[in-house]
């Protein structure tokens, strides 16, 4: 600031125009300055890098789809978009609280100059938030077994609401110069939106959703990303002109009323609008179709690969990680006995796609022989539970079949899915839905889950513990014996040679 | 103790007329604003909003009293012979029984059979008051600022609203009423209004040396 003072008047008028654009400029980077290092603003900028490390600690583990890992950058940024509209507020407002706004009709900085200023220095904020935004992406990218692609629209929400918020700041104080102004309207446009957004509405391609800076989904799946259909783009392009239309208001309200700020409003005003109605466009025809296709017959737009006996086919975004399928395939088949240890399989990644990220559907369970389904996930809990599809389908002969399965073929199934893993207790807790080891379970899978017994969790139990050498033998020896209909859970505790589980079967 | 009395009983008046009231009507309406939304807008309201916009509305009326100890005269009246303790509580209890009303009001405007248990809402409005008073005493105990109303209230807002974002969820601050954290969480929020009590109280005296802390001017 004192770099303005001290120059002295230009006597030309190009020389002038020139001049107070480096004003600009040094006010600019001024009060970015100021504003990086304000305390709320720094606070919160640690916050939300310490939210990124929270949010991406078990990457490593977790298998990323990068279409998944775009929208998640989108929530942290609201931390420090909070402050920096509250603190860019209050900076536009410090010479009015200061009384120093007088001051400024000696300088040959107009009024409006400042605030193109003050609009300016928020862009440093923005850029903040995106080098932030671009490492947790690169963070995804960078995980082992990551898959998918990210999108550039959704990456650019997070600066942008940053930008918005700052340049929604500069024209709050523009417009309305108490100081107690920006608090207040926040606090009643956040609980608001919160409310107006908790009471049910039309959520079905309604045009009014995509108006706010951030839109969850009301699904968390995975789907490929050309299915998504979220308007990226648009909203990108949308929340730009947003942006560029507070800026350009403030310097309007202020002063600003030359030729080329008009024109510059206008055009923002377009961009807005342009963005605004792209997306609220329903979801293409095209997109629609696609969906469909992928949920009832994946096999058109699927690649397929081959490891060692059996076929692996995926979505094409997922086509890297068959191995990653083939291997836990092969452990699970290496246990099994008699024909089933060396059948060709099918695995094939289905989804239901038909709802978009609108809603859930469940999987319904392959009727091919020999054919085991695969989600879109990967890592953690996913792992056991195609380990139980894969064994199931060995035991049984079809995914289908399993659903009807009520006798100790259970044991065998959950022995093969776990048995060759290194903790296989820990596994048995993550594949059933309470996280038990004793007592009746669901136990999930990719498609329709299956139900444990009392009795069947303590013989796998004990046969997870006696461990892998002990048991493994007897399985092959025994194969036909295991995996026969209506064999009791007390005959295979015997055969396989553990001690036989007090009282009777019962499936729930 | 009789010289008090009637110092006070001539301080009102002029006090009275000193209080942010444009800060303290706009956090009052703010907070009935929200308060009116289910009755303006949903034909289905549902026990979740309510408590959403009771704690958005105790959030906004704090956001207001922020601003109870802005004096723009403070430099003047920081000779006067009336100790700050008693100026500062003299515009609390003035502002306290219009407070209760505006309380009574915004919960009456939340229909009955979504309105939350009451006296537990109240806790956490108290609280959340008391903080901010305690909050805007420690900025007038600390620096030279005579309005540091803004300021605080930018601190209240980003502490509150970070704090709903990443506070554990069994400290139960921000629980249901059927979450199993409900309990302890206001077991929590009368500890909350008890500390911002102390500092408040901490931070009531004018300092007897100078004040060494001085941020810079935003």
């Amino acid at each position: 600031m004192s770099a303005v003072l001290e120059k002295a008047p230009p006597a030309e008028r190009a020389d002038e125009q020139r001049r107070s654009w480096a004003a600009v400029l040094a006010l600019a980077l001024f009060e970015a300055r100021k504003l990086l290092l304000r305390l709320p603003v720094l606070a919160m900028f640690v916050l939300y890098a310490a939210w990124i490390g929270w949010t991406m600690r078990d990457a490593w583990t977790t298998y990323p789809a990068l279409q998944d890992v775009d929208r998640a950058t989108q929530t942290g940024p609201l931390l420090p978009a909070l402050a920096v509209l509250l603190c860019a507020n209050q900076a536009v407002l410090r010479s009015r609280r200061q009384d120093t706004d007088r001051h400024f009709d000696v300088l040959v900085l107009e009024p409006w100059r400042r605030t193109v200023a003050f609009a300016l220095s928020v862009v440093p904020a923005a850029a903040l938030t995106a080098l932030l935004v671009a490492a947790q992406f690169t963070w995804g990218v960078l995980a082992p077994g990551s898959v998918g692609h990210g999108s550039v629209g959704e990456l650019l929400v997070g600066p942008l609401t940053v930008l918005l918020a700052g340049t929604a700041g500069v024209l709050l104080a523009r417009v309305v110069k108490s100081p107690f102004a920006a608090p207040m309207l926040l606090v009643l446009a956040f609980f608001s939106i919160l409310f107006l957004g908790a009471v049910p509405g039309d959520s079905n391609g309604s045009a009014t959703r995509w108006l706010v800076p951030v839109i969850g989904d009301a699904s968390s799946k995975t789907l490929p990303s050309d299915l998504l259909g979220r308007p990226a783009v648009w909203h990108a392009l949308y929340l730009v002109g947003l942006a560029l239309t507070l800026a350009l208001a403030a310097v309007l309200v202020n002063g600003g009323r030359t030729k080329t700020v008009a024109a510059a409003l206008v055009v923002a005003v377009g961009l807005g609008t342009w963005g605004a109605v792209g997306q609220a466009a329903k979801v293409s025809k095209a997109t629609t179709d696609a969906r469909v296709l992928a949920t009832l017959n994946p096999a058109k737009v699927q690649s397929c690969a081959r490891h060692g006996n059996s076929t692996y086919c995926a979505f094409p975004e997922w086509v890297p990680r068959t191995g990653t399928w083939a291997e836990v395939t092969d452990h699970v088949q290496s246990l099994a006995g008699g024909t089933a240890a060396q059948e060709k399989l099918l695995v094939r990644q289905r989804v239901e796609a038909r709802y978009g990220m609108d809603g859930d559907g469940a999987i319904e369970p392959s009727t091919v022989p020999y054919q085991v389904t695969v989600g879109t996930r990967w890592g953690g809990p996913r792992v056991p539970e195609f380990a139980a599809a894969v064994s199931s389908v060995l035991v049984m002969g079809s995914e289908k079949a399993t659903g009807s399965l009520c006798d100790g073929r259970m044991v065998t199934i959950m022995w093969l899915a776990l048995g060759w893993q290194s903790d296989p207790l820990t596994q048995l807790r993550a594949v059933r839905l309470d996280d038990s080891v004793s007592g009746s379970a669901i136990v999930l899978s990719p498609t329709n889950p299956m139900s444990m017994t009392t009795q069947q969790t303590d013989v796998v139990r004990e046969l997870l513990t006696a461990g892998r050498n002990k048991v493994a033998p007897a399985v092959k020896a025994h194969w036909a014996e295991l995996t026969a209909p209506k064999v009791t859970t007390a005959k295979v505790a015997e055969l396989l040679g553990v001690k036989a589980p007090a009282g009777a079967d019962k499936c729930e | 103790m009789r010289v008090t009395t009637r110092v006070l009983g001539q301080l009102a008046r002029p006090v009275l007329r000193a209080l942010p009231w444009r800060a303290l009507g706009a956090g009052a309406a703010a907070g009935l604003l929200l308060a009116a939304l289910p009755r303006l807008l949903s034909d289905d309201p549902d026990p979740w909003t309510a408590l959403l916009l009771l704690r958005g509305a105790a959030l906004a009326f704090a956001l207001g009293l922020t601003f109870l100890l802005d004096d723009p005269a403070r430099q003047v009246t920081v000779a006067v012979p009336t100790r700050r303790m008693l100026r500062a509580a003299l515009r609390t209890a003035l502002v306290a029984p219009l407070a209760a009303l505006w309380w009574t009001a915004v919960v009456l405007l939340i229909p009955a059979q979504i309105r939350p248990p009451i006296g537990a809402l109240t806790l956490e409005a108290a609280a959340a008051a008391v903080v901010a008073l305690a909050a805007s005493a420690t900025a007038v105990r600390l620096t030279d600022e005579s309005e540091p109303g803004q300021r605080v209230a930018i601190a209240l807002l980003a502490t509150s609203m970070a704090a709903a974002l990443l506070f554990p969820e069994h400290w139960g601050l921000f629980a249901a009423p059927k979450d199993k954290w409900w309990a302890p969480g206001h077991d929590h929020w009368a500890f909350v209004l008890a500390g911002a009590a102390l500092v408040w109280t901490a931070c009531g005296p004018e300092p007897v040396r100078r004040r060494r802390l001085r941020l810079t001017p935003s």
